[in-house]
């Protein structure tokens, strides 16, 4: 039992999109340009060559939020969309039947079809193909060369990202929604 | 790049599209998806080795994961310093590349037109053969004239066993990256502060990034050790670029200039810091040789920021600001080295400026500057290196100041062409290397390919030069092969090597395999030709008799031994480091007391106090052992002994043209990641970067297919409006385009630099100026 969190340090993010690689390689997504679990969201730069503000150009890696109190969840009409006993919003295959009503309930734009599980599927924490296991990471946060992610249990006071989050300040992204986001980007 | 549409505005009307579509998978997904159908753990018998990328050329750390058989996944290898536990998005991409379905898979011997693409497979036993009685003929019309046979390679660890058989066959052309890649570079900080070195990111406070991109044209250890940093805690970058890159982005200042005018600006900077004397006076009292006539030179020349603006278009109190920081940061500030030059004809001179200019602050040998680092040495291995009598000096050797033994690519190919070569060339050599898309002017490199007797490449994917070449020899992929172990020297040194992490498919083979196939078979037949014309030969055979003289000129010697056994012998002084290479991929003395996990993220490699920041005592490796301000024995040469602007630098573009540059992003190395499918998923193609105020001008938006032209050919690419980049210049990310048909997804594909940039070399290494050309375009 944990409650897994994933905090960012989005402003050391480069935009190299390792994450992304790394994530379509361990959870065998398809690779055509409309499949993806996560994503780096950039904004299109303001002002005229040569005035740009710098400022202006941020990007933010993203991915589900894991939401303690999750839409996509509560839409759901076959209890396809679960979450598990890690705080981990999964989605059982053999119980999705693509109604897609997750898809449109979700304020962060995270999941999508995929076309190899049948599935509307999005980021589960690497939970089969790491967790289960019983490694410590997601594919996500190894690979990053800026080291943006920390990945780990919220219910453990002497985990890595229950420190940080104690010490620094962060934002949650839409969180006046109420989902309450486990993703934290930190400031 | 462009704005994404939202996947739920997307899904309208798509649903029944993709639940019908029937999609090709790749192995790995085919693996997944028969994982997922089997169970959710599928640990037993994973097994994990360690290796080295080589999806560009860091040669970062990894784990390769294998299951049944089958590559699945390589995760980040936190034992390597250089690359500090990460992968980039090539770097997991690695396992497309082993199951490409495009790879070349069996030797292949032309078989119709040169060029036409057609192939017919052979054995390898044929394949050698072929190439054996091929060269035999050339040699005995030339006389035993090895160098009518050129060698060519790219980079790579395995480079180093190639070059074994080119000195072994006795040519002296070798011919590399060199000349398309860094040699100015290398060059300009080697003979002015003694070597290119290393610089220290992690300590720097101040950094100078001009031109070079490292948010997206990442060289480990430097991308993640700076823009861990950059933000908020402590360091400060400016950007110097005509075009605002990722790195701009996370840049506390973004300085855009003209293209080609970075030396103008590097004077300038040199201007502030001697005339108003902010610059390190005790490391220049004890370490510069002729200061006072650079001092004077500078001064005299009057390159203030005034004189800079009218040249660069940089506002004169930007390079005062720039200045002073940087001093009052100094000796941890960095006029960051760069790579991928050469951009313009003065490009030698403008990293020399650009190693005093940073020398000038002491950020030389010290915590926080360029360091030098230390190096564990390995141990050599002896390969025959017979002399032939017969075998003439470079042809390419006067066309630039100093063509070192990597050679002009440009230039050599271009004398060839123009018919000034004084003996014939023949054949070329070609191993992993891809001239048709890394050397400018497409055109003339296939003219150059076709006008040999015998092109010979040994490469994993069929490149647009592999369809011009004669032989095909297939490399397995660095997945599948155990390559020389490599020393990496630094300040963090340590020694890595590639492990095979599985066997070869199909009938690939390791370069060492290859070499040693190949001079099996062709060493005596090749012998025979030097005892027919060599006069030396001929007295030694009379004296010592044959057997004894065809040892010195056996060219199998060199490849007896497996690449394990010439591995083991390299690391033979450190006890333990084989164990640790084959288990870790990585050793340096002491690293099971050094080696500690610090959090989830980062590792410490060294202790602080042993980290080789300043290891020369006061003695830089350059001929005086300080800095050097004035170079007068390049002169007779005709390079100026020190760094000056001339007006021809300032090139005029014409009104409704641009002055094109290129580049890279981090999701695409070169023409060798172009067809990989995990990458194109990523990013489907390259851009034209255009300003948006002359794309609206014009009519072209978004997506819009534009033709872009140069004097010496034409490219057709999608566009890419964005105020990223000025007015009068054009940008596109180099190795797309390829025409290569066997590529499914690459041919074809966006914009191919290589066909519109202009072959035009710069004086002192003969290396090609990447930002001189001038292009037009027009909606297709």
């Amino acid at each position: 039992m944990a409650r897994f969190a994933m905090a960012l340090d989005y402003k050391n993010c480069i935009n190299c999109r390792a994450c992304e690689s790394a994530c379509k390689q361990e959870n065998g997504i398809l690779l055509d340009k409309d499949h993806y679990r996560i994503w780096v969201g950039v904004k299109e730069i303001e002002g005229e060559f040569p005035n740009l503000s710098i400022a202006s150009q941020a990007y933010y890696p993203s991915q589900c939020q894991h939401c303690d109190n999750a839409p996509c969840q509560q839409v759901c009409p076959t209890n396809a969309t679960y979450y598990d006993q890690n705080g981990v919003v999964r989605i059982n295959p053999e119980q999705c039947i693509l109604c897609t009503y997750c898809i449109n309930a979700c304020p962060y734009d995270a999941r999508y079809v995929d076309n190899r599980t049948i599935t509307v599927d999005k980021c589960n924490f690497c939970a089969d193909t790491r967790l289960a296991n019983g490694e410590t990471t997601t594919a996500c946060q190894a690979t990053c060369p800026t080291k943006v992610r920390i990945f780990g249990d919220l219910d453990d006071p002497n985990s890595e990202i229950s420190q940080v989050l104690s010490k620094r300040e962060y934002k949650q992204i839409k969180a006046g929604l109420g989902t309450k986001p486990k993703l934290f980007y930190l400031i | 790049m462009k704005v994404e549409v939202s996947r739920r505005r997307f899904l309208q009307g798509s649903i029944a599209l993709t639940i019908a579509g029937g999609y090709a998978m790749s192995p790995s997904e085919i693996l997944a998806s028969a994982k997922a159908k089997a169970s959710e753990s599928g640990q037993a018998g994973r097994k994990k080795i360690a290796t080295l990328c080589e999806m560009c050329v860091n040669k970062c750390a990894a784990f390769a994961y294998v299951e049944d058989g089958v590559v699945t996944k390589l995760d980040p290898n936190p034992y390597f310093p250089k690359s500090r536990n990460m992968l980039c998005p090539r770097g997991n991409a690695g396992v497309q590349a082993l199951y490409d379905p495009d790879r070349l898979k069996y030797p292949l011997i032309r078989d119709g037109e040169k060029g036409s693409g057609k192939f017919k497979r052979v054995s390898w036993d044929e394949a050698y053969k072929y190439i054996g009685d091929k060269l035999a003929q050339i040699l005995d019309e030339e006389h035993d004239n090895r160098s009518t046979v050129a060698f060519c390679a790219g980079e790579g660890v395995a480079e180093h066993t190639f070059k074994n058989f080119f000195t072994g066959f006795g040519s002296s052309h070798f011919l590399n990256h060199a000349s398309l890649c860094l040699a100015t570079t290398v060059s300009g900080y080697a003979l002015t502060i003694g070597g290119y070195g290393s610089a220290d990111l992690v300590n720097a406070d101040y950094v100078i990034m001009a031109g070079a991109n490292r948010a997206e044209a990442i060289v480990t250890p430097d991308t993640m050790d700076f823009f861990k940093r950059t933000i908020g805690r402590g360091a400060k970058l400016i950007t110097v670029d005509p075009r605002f890159t990722n790195t701009a982005a996370k840049s506390d200042k973004w300085i855009p200039l003209k293209v080609g005018t970075d030396l103008a600006f590097v004077l300038a900077l040199t201007y502030v810091a001697i005339n108003e004397e902010i610059y390190n006076k005790q490391f220049v009292a004890t370490s510069f040789n002729n200061f006072e006539a650079y001092k004077n030179h500078i001064l005299s020349s009057g390159y203030t920021p005034e004189w800079a603006q009218k040249i660069t278009g940089i506002p004169a109190q930007d390079i005062y600001e720039v200045a002073r920081t940087f001093m009052s940061h100094a000796p941890r500030a960095i006029y960051y080295q760069g790579r991928r030059t050469t951009w313009s004809k003065n490009d030698f001179q403008l990293r020399r400026a650009q190693a005093l200019f940073s020398a000038l602050g002491g950020g030389v040998d010290v915590k926080g500057g360029i360091c030098f680092g230390k190096n564990l040495p390995l141990i050599g291995h002896d390969v025959p290196s017979p002399i032939y009598d017969n075998a003439k000096s470079r042809i390419d050797k006067n066309e630039a100041a100093v063509v070192g033994g990597s050679g002009s690519w440009v230039g050599f190919r271009n004398m060839i062409l123009e018919g000034r070569n004084p003996y014939p060339i023949r054949a070329l050599f070609n191993y992993k290397h891809n001239p048709m898309s890394n050397m400018p002017n497409s055109r003339k490199t296939a003219e150059f390919l076709k006008k040999l007797d015998l092109v010979v490449t040994i490469d994993t994917m069929p490149s647009d030069t592999v369809m011009l070449s004669d032989v095909i020899l297939p490399e397995c992929t660095y997945l599948e092969r155990t390559d020389p172990v490599k020393s990496f020297g630094g300040i963090e040194p340590a020694i890595a090597q590639r492990n095979k992490v599985v066997e070869p498919l199909f009938e690939t083979k390791a370069v060492i395999d290859i070499m040693r196939g190949l001079t099996k078979n062709i060493s005596k037949q090749l012998f025979a030709v030097t005892k027919k014309y060599d006069t030396e030969v001929q007295d030694a055979i009379e004296k010592d008799g044959e057997e004894s003289v065809y040892g010195d000129f056996d060219l199998t010697k060199a490849f007896y031994e497996s690449q394990e056994e010439l591995n083991h012998h390299a690391v033979a002084n450190y006890p333990d480091a084989v164990q640790a290479l084959e288990e870790k991929g990585v050793y340096y003395p002491d690293m099971d007391k050094y080696f500690k996990k610090l959090n989830v993220n980062n590792y410490e490699y060294y202790p602080e106090s042993k980290k080789a920041y300043s290891v020369k005592n006061g003695k830089l490796a350059t001929p005086s052992g300080k800095v050097e301000c004035k170079i007068d024995s390049l002169v007779s040469k005709g390079i100026d002994a020190m760094p000056l602007w001339k007006d021809e630098y300032l090139k005029e573009i014409p009104d409704g043209k641009f002055n094109f540059i290129t580049g890279r992003h981090a999701q695409f190395t070169q023409s060798g990641s172009s067809n990989n499918k995990l990458l194109l998923s990523l990013v489907p193609t390259n851009y034209a970067w255009i300003n948006k105020r002359v794309a609206t001008k014009r009519g072209i938006k978004f997506g819009d297919l534009i033709e872009v032209s140069s004097k010496v050919g034409k490219t057709t690419i999608r566009a890419y409006p964005t105020e990223k980049i000025g007015q009068d210049t054009l940008f596109f990310v180099h190795g797309f385009g390829n025409a290569s048909s066997d590529l499914t997804l690459a041919h074809d594909n966006g914009g191919n630099d290589a066909n519109i940039l202009e072959d035009i070399i710069e004086p002192m290494h003969g290396a090609t100026c990447l930002h001189e050309t001038i292009v037009e375009i027009r909606k297709v």
